[in-house]
């Protein structure tokens, strides 16, 4: 399922948002990947899986995030499509 | 010689230092080749361990997972399988980890203990670990996960002894699957498994197996792939992603060992790679470093390759000269000085611009810069439809297209890999410098046009071609071959300094590849047109003979259809003797004109050669005309020959040729027809 791509993604029950709307700096936790299967594949592979920590490093056009002891490169379309949630503390 | 005993692959993340390690423990006893049918570079090596066996050792591409979604990975499964043709089933796997990202990189050792073969692993980078404060106790991870764990630092030769050491004892299968399955999935593997077991009792790795099956790669016994398919189906009627449970499993399990065997994350205080990236991924100062990396790279191949090529060109001259004074008057002799040595030599005269080339790809691929400029680019090649990855191999096709279509190799999806083939012969190469630089003299007297001018109409044309690639590129990709290009996903490495030996080997390894075409495909070519450009042997008089020859002879069959490009028969033989390589239309005219070596010479015949009723045949506008057919058409037989390995047919380089044969007709008919409109 391709999700439009600039409304912000809210689950039921929690505030989700998705990556490009995180600040810089700043840790998440992934909430949920909603991507073709094989691109999600790829992602859990590379460590965002659901409930992993990332720390978005750099944002703009396309971002930088820290995650599984990495940094990987994302496109803006890409991590449009990772649902995160601020993890306690960090807002 | 003794049959090597065993087979060692080794397999590991993209970064983690594989092919350093691969290539200290091999040295030169590597051979490259590609794996049959397919495009993936197959390299293997032969290591000794410390008793002096020999084992031979297959480096597989760089990998995240086993699941196989690229042809690279599909390899990887196969090699590992022993399903590769000529490559025997491997005895043991050499798992290369980068020391400082464990989590991520044992994500495939898990997979890896699956197949049921002996694994190693070697812990490579320690340092770089240490001085993130990441604590490493090998031991109490090998004891963990049930297989050996050597600390190795590979650009520094260091744990290779150990490592040499263990691959000489005979290592214990990894046995039991460490990692909680989750108990929907353990039943079903549990039974697919079993029917496995039932069918092939000898195998190992009945688990590794089910779990292949269930994705529905690789294959089995019936019964085996009936029950997966029942499993699969009934997984997706409840909606049940199984694959991405098992990657959290996984995960899950690599968290807690690591915290168990007490092997700490680490400071996360900021690095260098943090202050540098700072600086070349900000959107002002980063795209300033990749222009200034560009011009540093562009000026050395065009300027510091100038001194090698001219006493590699020097070198030819003399041979040449040495053989006219040598041997005597006859065919063989001319066959040898005007088809062998100047064909051969008028391609070898590129080596040093392909070497400087791949001495600064190795220095940028290895420092880990070049993730960086693939990032950098990542937007606006995506406005074409490709995505950062192919920067590179379009970046390498300035040089010369052959390593820029060997350089798509390290794009992932196929669909953005064969539009990067198709369109990366359009950037200018250097064998077109020499055509440029004597159609832009012959076009304007060198007192009219300044030297800047003459450098503006060179860049024009780079302009001209490197448009028309991005242009075509957004053709291919978005309406010819549909289907979106896949969304950015790049490691970036932490910077490390480049390993000299690992640039070295490139190289060397390239320059062998090279000389070894220069000898082979481009020898026969040359012998070929030799051929062509003088037989049959009616003519006392070269010009005469030449116009006689088989060439003439098909340069005047093309006249009609060149004339409306203002070509006469001529430039056909040029463009004819020219398509094995485009700098030969330098040499060729020479021959025409009866100006051998005097380039000055050359462009005055040029420029007072007639039509029969009198007019001038190198006008202005039919020199731009033979300019923008130059920047177009594919007169590169080589190209043609890497084209058709590269894409594993003649479809893809069929097309290829024709669609730039028509592409540089139309743009020359063009350029001859507006211009004559305007009154050119």
């Amino acid at each position: 399922m391709q999700l439009s791509l600039n409304k912000p993604k809210v689950l039921i029950g929690m505030k989700a948002i998705d990556l490009t709307q995180v600040g810089a700096g700043k840790e998440v936790r992934v909430s949920r990947l909603d991507c073709a299967p094989g691109t999600c594949q790829r992602l859990r592979e590379m460590g965002f899986c659901e409930n992993a920590l990332v720390k978005k490093i750099r944002g703009g056009a396309d971002l930088v995030c820290w995650v599984c002891g990495t940094r990987v490169a994302l496109s803006a379309r890409l991590a449009r499509q990772i649902l995160v949630e601020h993890v306690d503390g960090n807002s | 010689m003794s049959q090597p005993k065993r087979w060692v692959a080794v397999v590991g993340n993209p970064n983690a230092g594989k092919s350093t390690l691969f290539n200290a423990l091999t040295g030169l006893r590597q051979r490259v080749a590609n794996y049959p049918g397919v495009t993936v570079e197959k390299r293997t090596g032969t290591a000794y361990t410390l008793h002096g066996e020999a084992v031979e050792l297959v480096d597989l591409p760089g990998l995240y997972s086993l699941s196989p979604r690229s042809p690279d990975e599909e390899i990887a499964r196969k090699v590992l399988r022993g399903e590769s043709p000529g490559i025997p089933k491997p005895d043991v796997i050499l798992c290369v980890v980068d020391a400082s990202n464990l989590e991520r990189n044992l994500f495939l050792v898990t997979q890896v203990m699956e197949l049921g073969i002996p694994v190693l692993v070697a812990l490579n980078m320690v340092d770089v670990a240490e001085a993130r404060g990441i604590r490493l106790r090998p031991e109490e991870l090998g004891q963990r996960m049930g297989v050996k764990f050597i600390p190795t630092q590979a650009h520094r030769g260091k744990g290779l002894v150990e490592l040499r050491a263990a691959l000489g004892q005979k290592l214990a299968d990894p046995g039991e699957r460490r990692w909680v399955m989750p108990p929907q999935l353990a039943t079903a593997v549990g039974q697919i498994a079993a029917a496995w077991r039932d069918a092939r009792p000898a195998e190992l790795g009945a688990e590794g197996r089910a779990l292949e099956l269930l994705a529905g790669s690789g294959e089995g016994p019936e019964g085996a792939k009936k029950l997966a398919l029942a499993w699969r189906e009934r997984f997706r009627e409840q909606a049940y992603d199984w694959s991405a449970a098992v990657v959290q499993a996984r995960y899950t399990y690599l968290q807690e060992m690591l915290g168990q065997a007490g092997v700490g994350p680490g400071h996360g205080k900021m690095t260098w790679t943090d202050r540098i990236d700072a600086l070349v991924l900000n959107p002002v100062a980063g795209w300033a470093a990749l222009a200034g990396i560009l011009m540093l790279l562009f000026t050395s191949i065009f300027s510091v390759a100038a001194y090698p090529m001219e006493w590699i060109d020097a070198g030819f001259s003399a041979l040449g000269e040495w053989v006219q004074g040598t041997m005597p008057a006859g065919l063989f002799r001319d066959l040898l000085v005007d088809g062998v040595l100047a064909g051969v030599g008028g391609v070898v005269i590129f080596l040093p611009q392909i070497l400087i080339l791949f001495f600064f790809l190795g220095l940028l691929e290895d420092s880990g810069y070049l993730a960086r400029a693939a990032f950098l680019l990542d937007r606006v090649m995506h406005r074409v439809g490709l995505s950062g990855k192919s920067f590179i191999p379009l970046l390498s096709s300035y040089a010369c297209a052959i390593p820029g279509i060997m350089a798509t190799r390290t794009v992932e999806d196929p669909k953005d890999r064969l539009t990067t083939i198709l369109v990366a012969p359009l950037m200018s190469c250097s064998a077109r410098i020499p055509v440029y630089t004597t159609l832009i003299a012959a076009a304007v007297p060198a007192a009219v046009m300044p030297s800047w001018g003459k450098a503006g109409a060179m860049l024009g044309l780079y302009a001209l071609g490197t448009g028309t690639a991005f242009a075509l590129a957004w053709l291919f990709r978005k309406k010819m071959l549909g289907g979106g290009s896949p969304p950015l996903i790049l490691e970036l490495p932490p910077y490390r300094r480049p390993s000299v030996r690992t640039v070295a080997l490139r190289m060397w390894e390239r320059a062998v590849i090279f000389i070894r075409r220069a000898g082979t495909v481009i020898l026969a070519l040359s012998i070929l047109l030799w051929f062509l450009c003088n037989f049959p042997q009616s003519a006392e008089d070269p010009s005469e003979r030449l116009a006689q020859s088989f060439a003439g002879q098909i340069g005047h069959a093309l006249e009609p259809v060149l004339k409306p490009l203002g070509f006469d028969w001529r430039i056909g033989i040029g463009l004819v003797a020219s398509l094995a390589a485009r700098e030969v239309f330098v040499s060729t005219m020479s021959i025409v004109y009866h100006s051998e070596g005097e380039e000055e010479g050359l462009i005055q015949a040029m420029r007072s050669a007639a039509w029969p009723d009198g007019s001038l045949i190198y006008t202005p506008l039919t020199c731009l005309a033979l300019l923008v057919f130059y920047v177009y058409a594919l007169q590169c037989l080589s190209t043609v020959a890497v084209a058709r390995r590269e894409t594993g047919g003649w479809k893809w380089p069929a097309f290829m040729m024709a669609y730039m044969a028509g592409l540089a007709y139309a743009g020359a008919w063009l350029v001859q027809t507006v211009g004559r409109a305007l009154g050119g």
